[in-house]
Formats: C-alpha cells, structure tokens, sequence
C-alpha cells in the first residue's frame, strides 16, 4: 500500500488512542483533585501539572488547575486536547476515507462535530470535563469496535492497529513515569486507585485481584500484565503480531525485531524483578525503545521521513 | 480601622443578607449549614456563596443530569409503600451537601470507635461467660427474649474475637448541636454504596460547589472492607479466598452488594454457588470447587443455614454454621450480632461501654424507656403524643409511630397494641433531628431533617470512612429519613482541617503533583512536515 496512506492510518491509531486516554487521565485529575488526600500512606503523585506536563510542551506554561483540565476537553487551541487529538484523527481519516469503512469514517466524523459543537457551548462550564470525557470515551471505543467489525485484515488494519497500540504503551508508561517519580521508590507506595481510573485499568486490577491497589503493584500490573490489554507488554506483544504481518520480510525487518526483542525484554524483567523493585528504569528505557521502534517504522515503512523531537 | 477589614466587613453582611433571600433557617431548631439568625455557618459560607451563583435553575439542571446519569448507571433503589407494591427508582441524592468540620468528625469518630468496641464485647460476652448479665446490668431475658439471639452460636468465638466487622450506627443531632446515637446496626448495615456513588456523583455534577474545600475522600472504603475480612479469615495462605454473598437480584440492596463485590474484585455468590463439605466452605467453579475462606454476607442470621436456623430457608447454606463453628471460614458480620442491635438492648450501651471499656460514653444514647416494666409503661402511655414508639422487631422505619405527628384515633390504636405486647415496643423522647438545606422541585431551598449514618470497619483495628451516608427526610417537618419510605441522602463533607474553608489557605493540590521527569515531546505526524523535515535533513545539491 501507499507510505502516505500507512502513514495517515498509523497516525489515525495514535490519535485516537490519544484522545482515549487524554479523556480517561482528565476525568480521574479532576474528580481526584475535587477531594482531599486520604487517610492512608501518601499514594501515586498525579495531579493536573504532572498531566498537563505529559500532553504537552506547549501547555507546559498553562498554569495547573481545574479551568485547563477543562480546557484540556474541547479547547481546539491546545494541541494537547482531546478535541484537538480528534480533530487531528478526521483529518487523518479524510484522506483515507477510501481504505477506511463508511461506518468508521462516519463514527469519526460525528464525534468530532459534536465535541467541537459542544467545545464551542464552553469548555469552561463547570461538569464538562465529566461530560466530555465520558463521551470521548464511549465514542472511541464506538470507532475501535467499528473497526475491528467492517474493515479487512489487511496491511491497512494493521497500521492503524499499530499505531493505536503504540500510542496506548507511550501514554501507560508517560503516566507510569509521572506516578512513580524516579528516587522516591518507597515514598509512593501508597494508594494507586488514581492512577489506574487514570489508565483505565481499574475493574482488570482489582478482578486480578493478586494485591492491594497500592503503586507497585499497580505499577507492574500496567507494564507485565499481557492478561490486560492495555498494558505495555500486552500491546508490544500485539505490536510485533501486527508488525509481522504487514511487513513483506519480518525476519530482517529493524521495526520487527526491535519489538521482538523489547517484548522479550519485558517477559524476561517480570520474571526476573523481585517484588517492590524499582520500575523507573525500565519504564524510562521502554519509552526510549518504543520511540526507537517509532523512528524505524517510519523509516522503513514511511519512506524514510525523519521524525522530528528524537535526536 | 484598616480599609481591608472594613471591606471584609461589608461583604460579610452582604452574604448574610443573600444568603437570608435563598434559605430560612427553622426555629427553632438546629441547621447544619446556617446560625439561628440566618447567617452561613463559617464552614459553609464559600459553599452558600457557590450556591447562590448556581441558582435555582443551575441546581435544577444538575437535578435532571443526575437522574439521568443514575438512571443510565442503574444506581437505584426499591420504595415501598405500607404494604404495597415496591418498585425501582433512581436513587434519590440531595445536591446540597453536609459539611461537617474536622474537630467535628474527630469527636464523632472516636464516640463511634467506643461504642462499636463496647457492642463487640456485649456479644462475645453473651456468647461465652455472660459476665454483664451475672452483674446484673442486662436483664437475661432481655437478651433471650431478642428475636436474633442465636443459641446455635453459643461458645464460637471467631479469629481476633472481632463479631461486628461493619457497623453502622445511626447518629442525630438535637436541637443544641450535641451528637445522639438513635440505634445501632451491627448486622448487615446498607447504604455504603450510596455514599461512595453519592460523592462520585456529585464531583461530576456540581465539582464548582468542591472549589473552597478540600473534602476527605470516601472511596477507600471497599479496600478497607476487604483488608478486614482478609484480616479475620482462617487462611493459611497468603491470599485469603473472599466472597460477597447476596440473597439474589430481588433483594432491595442488590444493587449494594454487586458494588462491592465489584470495588473489592471479588466473586459476588448467591447460594446455590456455595457448598460445605466436611465442614469447610466452597464455592462452585468451573474448575471444580474452590475454598472460601471469608464471607461478607448481605442476608439475616435466620436465612443463612436452614439446618441451623429457619428450616424453611432457600437461601441458606446447609452445614455453613457447622464449617463456621469449626472454625474453617470467617463470617462477617458473625452470627449472632443482631443480638447488640436489638432496639430493647440499645438502653444499656452506655451501661456496656462503662462496663466493658471502663471509659464514659462520647456519645450519648436518645432517652429511651423499656415498657416491659409496667410503671415505665403506665407513664409512656400516658405521654404517648409527645413520644416517639418503635416496635422493637423492625428496622427500616417501618411500624414507628412519631407521637406529636400522630392523631388521637391512632394514638389509642397505639396504646392498644402496645398494651397486649409491651415487650415488644420501645419508647423514646422526640428528638428535633437537625435540618440541612435541600433543593425542592421548583429550585429553591428548603430546610429537611436528616440524620448521619456513618460507617465503621472492624478488623485489626477500627476504620470509620469521613461522613457517611446523610439521610434526608422526604418532606417538610417529617422525621423519618429512611430510603424505604422515600426519604432522600446527601453527600456528606467531611473538611480535612478545622472550621474554615481552607483550600485556598493551605495552597497547592490536595493531591500530590510533581512535574515529570523529561519526557520526550509528543509527536502529531503531519505527512506534509514529514515531507518538509525530510527535505531539510537531505543535504542541498548546491
């Protein structure tokens, strides 16, 4: 298939995703920055800076509070929006519409005219960073599922598969490295509820039920659990199904073996990390693995453009 | 006098002008968020001030998005009638909130504390050795004569001694600000959930009426719930097997017990997945049968072994009391407990809490009389329009008959049935519950009466969640705050420092908030800038 078009979906994926859990972190800051601290051992360190410090170099100078988490919802202004993320995805479908089903090109195209009706009714009134998140939510799980039901698994699928499953592995472990400040190990051992409403691994964690939600545990549920889908080993392991698939020779293909080797690379540190060990390391060198991964792909997949920000 | 202060001056008699205009505290009587003269209670002044912004159609907006959102979420419950048929609605949640100071919350707490301690040694006491009988200070009959003593318990003693895991103990208010306990539950006290999803609720619909506060959060508690039963539950294993057993989808709380089981990632069982074999507990899997180690069961003690208690149970367990005796599975609340929340035992709390812990009670009970002794009854009934009656067997409000509020035909109705069973009524003072301010269908506010059922988890030690579940009653002057005859809840705010509203004194975010480490920037993908950046970084041919 075209660069250009594996392009657009691949970046459709991660915008999409993007904007799933853009919504997942700001409904959790909000409600969680509403109550005060509890009574228990400090928890995770996740508030609206730290977020808004993860979505974006521009609004790293918007000062934290609860009007940005608003802002953060539907102000097309900032990059780093949810509407902004699905402005971006209709964009992108647009000029795939002919790869994309109409079903899914539709469902993309309604969620972004009603977040940007609903954006321009204000962004600043008080219940909507709960109303708006909640719909981005529902709606891209809407397009995922549109997806997976109407297209053909092909190359294109694939692309947008694994650009969705990047862009879900970037944010667990942005999320993860804001938690869990490096040096301050045993500090954070506290309740961890935030971050996974923030993640969106709630109900998973607490069905698995192997600890208390405290940030360890957590912590390590969202890297190694491959039983949870969006957890960091679960899509690298699905990245490198989807890798091999599209790729026309997998067995010396860089992006290919890159991914083989950090998935291994997880299942090997789950096993051999004892518990209560320090995480910040591996998800600091995952992240800079998964943006390796990223500049390959497109290398060898883009027709070799650079992207910009790595050097 | 510095302008700064006089200007603060100015505006605080502005507010207590505003805030006259929205809300008329009654009189008398005591109201938890304005002074008798009608001015906001300093912990409550940001929260009128935030009101009075909102206005009747903002609350009236809010009231229709909550319907809406509880509807959808399926947070409901069952009303029924005197006799009639029940049916679902959503759940009834007061956008206006209690607000209780943290000093406040501390007195509260530790009086709770006291008296759920006193209340678990009642029980293991008339389980075992009866020492508060053989003093004299309870009356045997009393106990024998409760509907829920359960002589199949007799000598159990469960791991840690601890019978009352979770307690609920319904609090009031009187009219010159003092706390009362009206009565105690330590057998399956609901309402948890509601104070959970109450606090959810309202951050999501009225988060401008959070922005002066900084309230101690609630959500814990099903963590807490579970560290206890983890805590009581004859594992040898590291991890402890527990389950949430429910009566089944038609039981008015079912919406409780699958939230629990789902906060706590636990199997929500209903009978017929239990088994007991050579006396231990399992449940049916579909790899076979599985221990159970711990049970929070949401049914009476009569339901839950027909071999034990009522023959006649389908949703009992037969040998559960046999497996609990041998001491392989924990049973929370354990067996026998409704025995300390009997409305006749109530009277001798403070008694037990002098006896047993040799403390004097924080909290005091509401004046009650006994009317099994014929002088005490004589003297009730003669005073039957200025007290309130209660038959000792029922909970939920039902059958209690407010004597001011009541007729004179009704009244001699009362006195007659009364007579024929006296033993099973108590009498007690009228408490004047204290009013909290509640929206009412057109917007405005309108002062109702509540009470406070804040809820205790007994494990290795005792948890009580800040605030509880703020029960309203459904109309003007009615003092009856139970959900089953419509009464309605709020939030209830617990500050986390002294009286004034302090978010803004201690600065910063209650929740701790460090920038990150260097993340990389994020990046958009624009085909076009690919394009462009390719270009640069391809040396010019020049």
């Amino acid at each position: 298939m075209l660069a250009r078009i594996a392009h657009e979906l691949y970046w459709l994926g991660r915008n999409l995703a993007r904007a799933e859990f853009t919504a997942r972190a700001v409904e959790a800051v909000f409600q969680a920055e509403l109550q005060g601290a509890a009574d228990a051992l400090p928890g995770v360190s996740f508030g609206s800076g730290g977020l808004l410090a993860m979505l974006d170099s521009v609004t790293k100078h918007v000062p934290a509070g609860a009007e940005t988490l608003g802002r953060l919802t539907a102000d097309a202004e900032l990059p780093g929006s949810m509407l902004a993320s699905v402005e971006r995805a209709r964009a992108g479908a647009r000029t795939v519409r002919d790869v994309i089903s109409a079903e899914m090109w539709e469902a993309i195209n309604t969620t972004t005219l009603t977040l940007r009706r609903d954006g321009a009714a204000g962004w600043g009134a008080h219940a909507q960073p709960y109303v708006i998140s909640q719909y981005v939510k529902q709606r891209t799980a809407l397009i995922w599922g549109v997806a997976d039901r109407s297209m053909l698994r092909d190359e294109a699928k694939c692309f947008l598969d694994a650009g969705g499953l990047i862009e879900v592995a970037d944010m667990v472990l942005r999320m993860l490295r804001i938690a869990l400040p490096s040096d301050e190990v045993e500090q954070a051992d506290g309740s961890a509820l935030i971050l996974l409403q923030a993640v969106g691994g709630f109900h998973a964690y607490l069905r698995a039920g192997t600890a208390p939600p405290n940030a360890h545990p957590v912590a390590r549920f969202l890297l190694f659990e491959r039983a949870y889908p969006d957890s960091v080993a679960a899509c690298v392991d699905s990245l490198h199904e989807v890798f091999s698939t599209a790729d026309a020779g997998p067995r010396n293909s860089k992006p290919v073996l890159r991914v083989s080797r950090l998935a291994a690379d997880l299942d090997f540190q789950r096993r051999a990390l004892p518990d209560g060990a320090e995480l910040t390391g591996i998800c600091t060198s995952t992240q800079h693995e998964l943006a390796r991964i990223d500049q390959d792909v497109s290398e060898r997949y883009f027709a070799g453009a650079v992207p910009a920000g790595w050097g | 006098m510095p302008a700064g202060a006089r200007d603060n001056a100015a505006v605080g008699s502005d507010a207590i002008a505003l805030s006259t205009e929205i809300y008329r505290p009654p009189t008398p009587g005591f109201d938890e968020l304005f002074e008798h003269d009608g001015s906001p209670r300093p912990a409550a002044r940001a929260l009128i001030d935030e009101l009075r912004r909102l206005g009747p159609e903002g609350l009236l907006e809010a009231g229709r998005r909550r319907d809406a959102v509880f509807v959808q979420q399926g947070i409901t419950f069952e009303t029924s009638g005197e006799d009639g048929p029940s049916h679902e609605r959503p759940f009834l949640l007061d956008l206006i909130p209690r607000v209780l100071s943290g000093d406040e919350w501390r007195a509260i707490k530790r009086g709770l504390a006291q008296r759920i301690r006193a209340l678990n040694h009642f029980v293991d006491d008339v389980y075992h050795a009866r020492e508060i009988v053989r003093e004299g200070i309870v009356p045997w009959r009393l106990v024998a004569g409760c509907p829920h003593f359960a002589r199949a318990v007799h000598g159990i003693r469960p791991p840690g001694g601890v019978y009352c895991h979770v307690a609920g103990c319904d609090l009031v208010r009187h009219s010159d600000g003092t706390w009362k306990v009206i009565e105690d539950n330590v057998r399956v006290p609901s309402g948890i959930s509601y104070v959970l999803e109450n606090r959810a609720a309202m951050a999501r619909l009225v988060p401008e009426l959070f922005a002066s506060y900084r309230v101690r959060p609630v959500e814990h508690y099903p963590q807490l719930l579970l560290g206890a039963l983890r805590s009581v539950a004859p594992s040898a294993e590291s991890e402890a097997t527990v389950v949430v057993w429910t009566p089944g989808p038609a039981n008015s709380a079912y919406f409780e017990h699958a939230f629990l089981a789902r906060q706590m990632g636990v199997e929500l069982v209903e009978a017929s997945d239990l088994v007991v074999r050579d006396d231990v507990l399992y449940m049916r899997t579909t790899r076979g049968l599985e221990r159970v180690h711990a049970v929070y069961r949401r049914l009476d003690d009569d339901f839950v072994d027909p071999l034990e208690f009522r023959a006649d149970s389908m949703l009992g367990v037969p040998g559960l009391v046999r497996a609990y005796r041998a001491g392989s599975v924990a049973i929370a609340n354990a067996l026998g407990t409704g025995v300390a929340d009997d409305k006749a035992i109530y009277c001798f709390v403070p008694e037990m809490i002098r006896f047993y812990l040799g403390e004097e009670p924080i909290l005091e009970n509401v004046r009650t009389y006994l009317l099994s002794d014929p002088e005490v009854l004589e003297h009730v009934l003669a005073r039957t329009h200025e007290l309130v009656l209660k038959p000792t067997g029922e909970s939920g409000g039902r059958g209690v008959t407010i004597g001011p509020h009541a007729d004179e035909r009704e009244l001699t109705a009362l006195a007659r049935r009364v007579r024929s069973h006296p033993e099973r009524w108590i009498a007690q003072d009228v408490v004047r519950l204290s009013t909290v301010p509640t929206v009412t269908g057109d917007g405005s506010l309108q002062p109702r009466h509540v009470d406070l059922r804040p809820f205790a988890v007994f494990g290795e030690r005792i948890d009580i969640v800040p605030g509880g579940l703020t029960r309203v009653a459904p109309s003007e002057g009615s003092l009856i705050v139970n959900s089953s005859r419509g009464g309605a809840a709020k939030d209830t705010w617990v500050l986390e420092n002294g009286e004034e509203a302090d978010r803004a004194g201690v600065g910063g975010f209650p929740i701790s908030d460090t920038l990150p480490p260097a993340l990389p920037d994020l990046r958009y993908g624009r085909w076009s800038e690919q394009q462009q950046q390719q270009q640069q970084s391809t040396p010019s041919s020049h």
